[in-house]
């Protein structure tokens, strides 16, 4: 019993530091590990995501418009980070559209991520030396407030005639309005959200979902850009390491409720 | 050297350093520091009042370039752009102080700006609010149809119990009506607490996990999302 109130007492940041003291170490030795065997990094598969580049490919043949909607957070704001894992798949789609010459529309829901995500279009532009195809306004602002964000999202979708719609970023619950106009059109949608009001909302709509931190994976699946695939290695190792405390704390409690009683 | 001024000095002095400094103006009680951060955010909303400019100049070049060439649903963008133009009139006219030479003037403008926000833009947003409800339900009945799994069906009961349990059909007590509706609350109240918290608090878990790594990533200059990688 001493022992559980021992534990009881350590600091939070004291308990946060020795977490990532651990998960450094479990790092460094599974690099020593992966450096002697030379493998490459291996992360949790997403597989719409990583098939939609041969998707990409066969739209080249017959057809079709990919419609990404980035969502409506702004990059000066608390959800700036969520939008970076949207500009993230934006950017693999953005690379594969171009390489096979296939139309990318994207919508926006706030005028910081407009900017940023005809710069990441013509940027895959410049890659492939096709920067005279660039159009800036394949990406569109489309209204300030989600909910009309997401109304005139659905409307492009439709009068551009998509045939692949994604959703990656900053979504609430109205993303459902741009889910309905997919499944309207039979189109087969993707999406890669952090807000657990939206990922209920199109849980029923989209054919893959990907949730929570998986947002990230989605990009790094896309772009297989190794230090975004060596980051989730290193938010892998965390989560572990803070699944197994939250067991041995909520183990520990329990014992220490059980001695009390 | 050109490369380096070229890739890495603008992603260090525009993206580290403003992000470093605001980063410990809120962690490190420094007077200094905290007043550079307050500058450096405050410079952030300004160059997001220019995007929205810039936000305005696409809406007008995609509507007006619809309209010119009469693509498919051309009068919804002439509806757009007559409407932007005209939602514009009253607040220019404030700023710039046009018909203000009676002392009124700002003050009338200023009244219409707020009855156009107040009559038509706010009931047009809840309108859409409403529809979303709809779009809700109708997924869920196309969820049913397309996706017969057993962890729809789960889905579907859970999302029953969660809105029937939220609408006030208590009554008194021993009356049959009064008892579901008791039973449905209580039946919310543990499927939202025990079930849905946790698993609400493990993916909240994993997205501050991702973005603090993500966060990172872009002070270290791994991740530019501004710059060629």
């Amino acid at each position: 019993m001493d022992l559980l109130a021992d534990l009881g007492a350590i600091e939070p940041h004291v308990a946060a530091l020795i977490i990532l003291v651990v998960s450094g170490l479990m790092l460094a030795g599974m690099m020593v590990l992966r450096g002697r065997r030379g493998s490459a990094v291996a992360v949790r598969s997403l597989p719409a995501f990583r098939d939609l580049r041969n998707r990409i490919q066969d739209m080249a043949e017959t057809g079709g418009t990919i419609h990404v909607a980035v969502g409506s957070g702004a990059l000066d704001g608390q959800d700036s980070v969520i939008s970076l894992g949207g500009l993230q798949t934006l950017e693999g789609i953005a690379d594969a559209t171009v390489a096979y010459g296939v139309p990318l529309l994207v919508t926006v829901g706030d005028p910081t991520l407009l900017v940023v995500c005809q710069d990441v279009l013509r940027r895959a532009h410049e890659r492939r030396g096709l920067s005279g195809f660039y159009d800036p306004a394949r990406v569109r602002y489309v209204a300030p407030s989600p909910p009309a964000y997401a109304a005139g999202a659905a409307y492009e979708l439709s009068v551009e005639d998509a045939s692949v719609s994604v959703l990656a970023g900053v979504f609430g619950a109205e993303a459902s309005l741009i889910a309905d106009a997919g499944s309207r059109r039979g189109l087969p949608q993707l999406a890669a959200l952090a807000n657990t009001q939206a990922i209920g909302a199109l849980y029923g709509a989209t054919d893959h979902l990907a949730v929570g931190e998986e947002l990230f994976a989605a990009g790094a699946q896309m772009t297989e850009d190794r230090p975004q695939l060596v980051s989730l290695l290193v938010q892998d190792v965390l989560r572990v390491n803070l699944v197994v405390v939250t067991i041995i704390a909520a183990a520990l409690a329990l014992l220490g409720s059980l001695g009390a009683g | 050297m050109r490369s380096l001024v070229r890739r890495w000095l603008p992603t260090i002095l525009f993206g580290t350093i403003p992000g470093l400094v605001v980063l410990f103006g809120y962690l490190l009680p420094i007077e200094g520091l905290s007043d550079l951060s307050g500058y450096f955010i405050d410079w952030a909303v300004i160059l997001a009042g220019a995007a929205l400019f810039l936000g305005i100049v696409n809406v007008m070049g995609v509507h007006g370039g619809r309209i010119r060439r009469r693509q498919a649903g051309w009068p919804y963008s002439l509806v757009l752009v007559l409407a932007a133009a005209g939602a514009a009139v009253p607040p220019l006219m404030q700023v710039l102080g046009f018909f203000g030479a009676g002392a009124s003037g700002p003050e009338v403008w200023f009244e219409a700006t707020r009855i156009m926000f107040a009559h038509v833009i706010v009931p047009v947003g809840a309108a859409l609010g409403g529809l979303v409800a709809f779009t809700l339900a109708l997924s869920g009945f196309r969820l049913l149809r397309e996706r017969r799994s057993l962890w729809a069906v789960i889905f579907l009961i859970v999302a029953v119990i969660t809105l029937l349990g939220t609408t006030p059909l208590a009554g008194p007590p021993g009356d049959l009506a009064g008892d579901i509706g008791m039973a449905l609350a209580e039946a919310r109240s543990w499927v939202m607490g025990t079930l849905a918290m946790p698993g609400m608090r493990g993916l909240l878990l994993g997205v501050a996990l991702g973005t603090v790594v993500t966060a990172l990533r872009v002070l270290a200059t791994i991740e530019r999302p501004h710059s060629e990688s």
